[in-house]
């Protein structure tokens, strides 16, 4: 009894904990780097965090993938929620593009500037 | 086929599909024209649309044929249909001007006229849309759109404006997100009016998060103070008439998504409070920047800044008159900051710099240009015979029957240093020495067609503001009327949990 | 300084974050039974199987139930690569200035990936034309192609994506999409209903108009992140 409660919290604490990690560490990055790239790196993992927390509210313990495969039509009753799932893949296209246009405006920025550094790209005020 | 809601946003998908095609194997003309045939076929469905909802009340449209909470649904109540038209109307006066701006380079062009139109149809979006997830989708149309013409010109530092609105516009998709997440865990759906109709249901604790993420997400899109770093930059550092665009529409997207997030969403009375302190922050601090400004664009968006301050306090205020205000002075901002941004950026143009002092004694080399630019000085400031001056109006009577006293003493104060920067740039244009050696560029006729348009517009809504005020009227109504909207989306019976 | 602010900032985000989540059970179960359709993801679960014959739940939702989502989601998509074709704009005399930056692979690279380029793409086919059955679907199929892509820019040097195509497949994927959308509109009255005959649960030909929109989905996608790899590598100026 024990054991499995203890197990159930780990469980718990790995998921959320790695998601809010992965948001925590790309906050970091957006705050202290200085090199524009490492910003929007941090972005993506911003992101990726914020996904994998989107995932994880819609898992039910013991529960299967929302698919009816051969076998598994009449399991209606023990799949998981699809809708987060379906929700984080408009999210993930949404933050490509955002990453893309990031990009896309560093190199600009690069080009304009000859360097990356955010601290030596202070032509409007920041 | 029947004119529906679908049609603003899905035949200018089509256009924006269509165009490389076009453009590529047709004729190269062929990518300025179709946005223009698109934004009147916009006009055309919303005359239609209005004149049908003056007698049904709420037409509540489902996608892919799935009944409301179960699918998308597209909302046209006289409130959204009242700010999709207004949309459509100064989307189209912008691709009028913008139609041969000498700045944007010919082979450029198809990529700025692709953008400009999804960045309306975005906005459009924003408001038509039923369920909190798509709206979250459109503002993200939005906002990638508003990224790359922010960065437009390949001379000026768009690139670090478009840079900074990424950052934060990113952080607000982020909290938006949390707080779409957290909401579904909570009610298991994304249909507002089921939200609307549950959100008693949540726990408090969860439900402050919510209103809180929204609040900060949808604000930084409605330039919420401390929340608009990005708008003064992206204003100034973008094509004149993006200027235009970002005021007259993609701001009012976001102050659409706050007020339906407090209003419909959840009714709870603290968000009322928030909003006029918020607001009456924002206003001071944006017009006391805006007269520390040389700048002529960066003063235009620092106004902006403090106008939408004002909606928002208007909205906070709560009242039925409050909220007519509320609205009364987006449409006034929206047309009012559309002419100044399109004046003021003929002006700039014509002289050596962007600083005010530059200016002097243009008035009598662009005389009409200056006479436009000086109506629209006179009309957000709100001197009468203006349209800035019912919406005014409006709002400071709404005050006065709740006895705000210091709101009243606030809103004066502002329209004071309002004028004083307003009157500075206006008397420069007229009174300061004429520069010889400046070679003047006329605009356009079409330019000069959508400026008057709107020129015309502020006087005759100034003079007869009967022709605005029914509809605004309509529209105050439906954003309270939360039963209304609830039961017109939600026509079948659901099970309640 | 600045470091100290951070790390306090971040502390506080991270305490407001698992206070959050900490009242949000993982695993549990929020859908309840699922023939009471309580919420959404009820009825999905209980209708897809007979409403759409679609064995995939979530390629339902993503292409049927919330399909106007993924049309927007497409847009977004179509103008990244817009919006970057804008902002790293150059004129056509100076487009045979530029060069790709990659160094010049060596010839067991460039055999390779000529190799595992069909098999990449057939992979991603797959993957799209399968949506309505696996785990999979158009936006799925379509990075994987891309990838292939991805790797032919990287080991030739002058491999050209092949910009007329590109234009002509995302455009005609783009119109797929709408069209099908506005013939429902026309035929049944909703944009994007599912006009045709859903078929038999599991089988290729099922689900409608479901599997035709994924594969243009699929298309656009795989062209779009093409166009973007291609504008992003293509920078280098010639000296």
């Amino acid at each position: 009894m024990y054991n499995l409660e203890l197990q159930n919290n780990l469980i718990t604490t790995s998921v959320y904990g790695s998601a809010i990690a992965l948001i925590l560490i790309g906050l970091y990055a957006v705050l202290v780097k200085k090199n524009l790239i490492k910003i929007v790196i941090g972005l993506s993992i911003i992101d990726a965090g914020i996904h994998l927390l989107f995932v994880a509210i819609g898992y039910i313990k013991g529960f299967t993938a929302p698919i009816f495969s051969p076998g598994s039509e009449n399991l209606a009753n023990k799949m998981v929620d699809p809708v987060p799932q379906a929700l984080v893949l408009t999210a993930i296209v949404i933050g490509f593009a955002t990453t893309a246009v990031a990009l896309s405006l560093v190199i600009r920025l690069y080009k304009h500037h000859n360097t990356a550094r955010i601290d030596q790209i202070k032509s409007l005020k920041w | 086929m029947v004119i529906s809601p679908v049609h603003y946003i899905a035949v200018p998908l089509l256009a924006a599909f269509l165009i490389p095609l076009l453009s590529k194997f047709i004729h190269k003309e062929l990518a300025r024209i179709v946005p223009g045939i698109v934004f009147l076929y916009s006009i055309f469905i919303s005359i239609t649309l209005m004149l049908q909802i003056g007698d049904k009340g709420i037409i509540s449209e489902v996608i892919a044929g799935w009944q409301a909470p179960w699918g998308i649904n597209l909302v046209f109540s006289p409130f959204s249909g009242f700010l999709a038209s207004l949309m459509s109307i100064i989307g189209f006066l912008i691709w009028l001007y913008s139609y041969n701006f000498k700045k944007i380079d010919k082979e450029q062009s198809q990529k700025y006229h692709i953008l400009q139109m999804m960045m309306v149809t975005g906005a459009i979006g924003i408001v038509l849309t039923g369920d909190i997830f798509n709206l979250f989708v459109f503002m993200e149309i939005t906002a990638i759109t508003a990224y790359s013409l922010t960065s437009f010109y390949r001379e000026r530092d768009g690139a670090e404006a478009g840079f900074k609105y990424l950052l934060i516009g990113s952080f607000a998709s982020v909290l938006i997100l949390l707080a779409i997440m957290i909401l579904y865990t909570q009610l298991g759906t994304l249909n507002m009016a089921e939200i609307a109709q549950k959100s008693h249901l949540i726990p408090t604790s969860l439900k402050t998060t919510i209103i809180v993420l929204f609040l900060v997400g949808f604000g930084i899109e409605a330039e919420m103070f401390p929340l608009n770093g990005w708008a003064p930059d992206a204003y100034s550092q973008s094509p004149g008439p993006i200027g235009a665009a970002f005021a007259g529409i993609v701001v009012k997207a976001g102050v659409y998504a706050l007020v339906r997030v407090i209003f419909t969403l959840f009714d709870i009375h603290g968000a009322y409070d928030f909003l006029i302190y918020g607001g009456l922050i924002t206003m001071i601090i944006a017009e006391t920047s805006a007269l520390a400004q040389t700048n002529l664009k960066r003063m235009l968006a620092y106004s902006s800044i403090g106008q939408m301050g004002f909606v928002l306090m208007a909205f906070g205020i709560g009242t039925h008159q409050a909220i007519v205000g509320a609205l009364f002075l987006m449409f006034n901002h929206a047309i009012i900051k559309s002419l100044l941004f399109m004046s003021g950026s003929y002006l700039t143009y014509n002289s050596l710099t962007k600083q005010i002092s530059a200016l002097s004694g243009l008035g009598k080399k662009l005389p009409l240009v200056s006479i436009l630019f000086g109506i629209g000085a006179f009309a957000i400031v709100g001197l009468p015979p203006f349209s800035g001056f019912w919406s005014k109006l409006y709002v400071l009577s709404a005050a006065a029957d709740k006895n705000m006293l210091l709101l009243i003493m606030t809103i004066l104060a502002v329209s004071i240093v309002e004028i004083i920067y307003y009157f500075r740039v206006v008397s420069t244009l007229y009174y300061g020495k004429q520069n010889p050696e400046i070679e003047i560029q006329k605009p356009s006729i079409n330019a000069m067609v959508s400026m008057i348009a709107l020129g015309i517009t502020i006087l005759v809504v100034g003079v007869y503001p009967d022709v605005i005020t029914n509809l605004l009227e309509n529209a105050a109504t439906a954003l309270t009327d939360k039963a209304t909207y609830i039961q017109s989306v939600l026509t079948q019976n659901l099970p309640i949990n | 300084m600045r470091k100290v602010f951070v790390i306090i900032l971040l502390i506080l985000v991270g305490y407001f974050l698992t206070n959050t989540f900490s009242l949000i059970t993982f695993g549990e179960n929020r859908i309840g039974n699922t023939s009471e359709e309580k919420n959404v993801a009820a009825y999905y679960l209980n209708n897809t199987k007979e409403k759409t014959s679609v064995a995939n739940v979530v390629t339902a939702i993503v292409v049927n139930y919330r399909g106007f989502d993924t049309l927007g989601e497409v847009t977004v998509l179509f103008l990244a690569t817009t919006g970057l074709g804008s902002i790293l704009f150059r004129r056509k005399e100076d487009e045979d200035q530029i060069e790709r930056i990659s160094k010049p692979s060596s010839s067991l690279v460039q055999t390779g990936s000529r190799i595992l380029f069909p098999l990449i793409a057939l992979l991603g086919i797959y993957v799209f034309i399968h949506g309505h059955l696996t785990p999979g679907g158009g936006f799925q199929g379509g990075a994987i192609i891309a990838t292939g892509f991805l790797l032919m820019l990287i080991s030739y040097k002058n491999f050209k994506a092949g910009h007329t195509m590109l234009i002509w497949v995302e455009s005609l994927a783009g119109i797929t999409f709408v069209t099908i959308g506005l013939w429902g509109l026309l035929t049944s009255g909703s944009f994007l209903e599912n006009t045709l005959p859903g078929g038999e649960l599991n089988n290729l030909i099922s689900g409608g108009i479901i599997p035709i929109i994924y594969i243009a989905v699929g298309f656009k996608v795989a062209a779009e992140l093409t166009g973007v790899l291609d504008i992003l590598l293509n920078i280098k100026p010639k000296k």
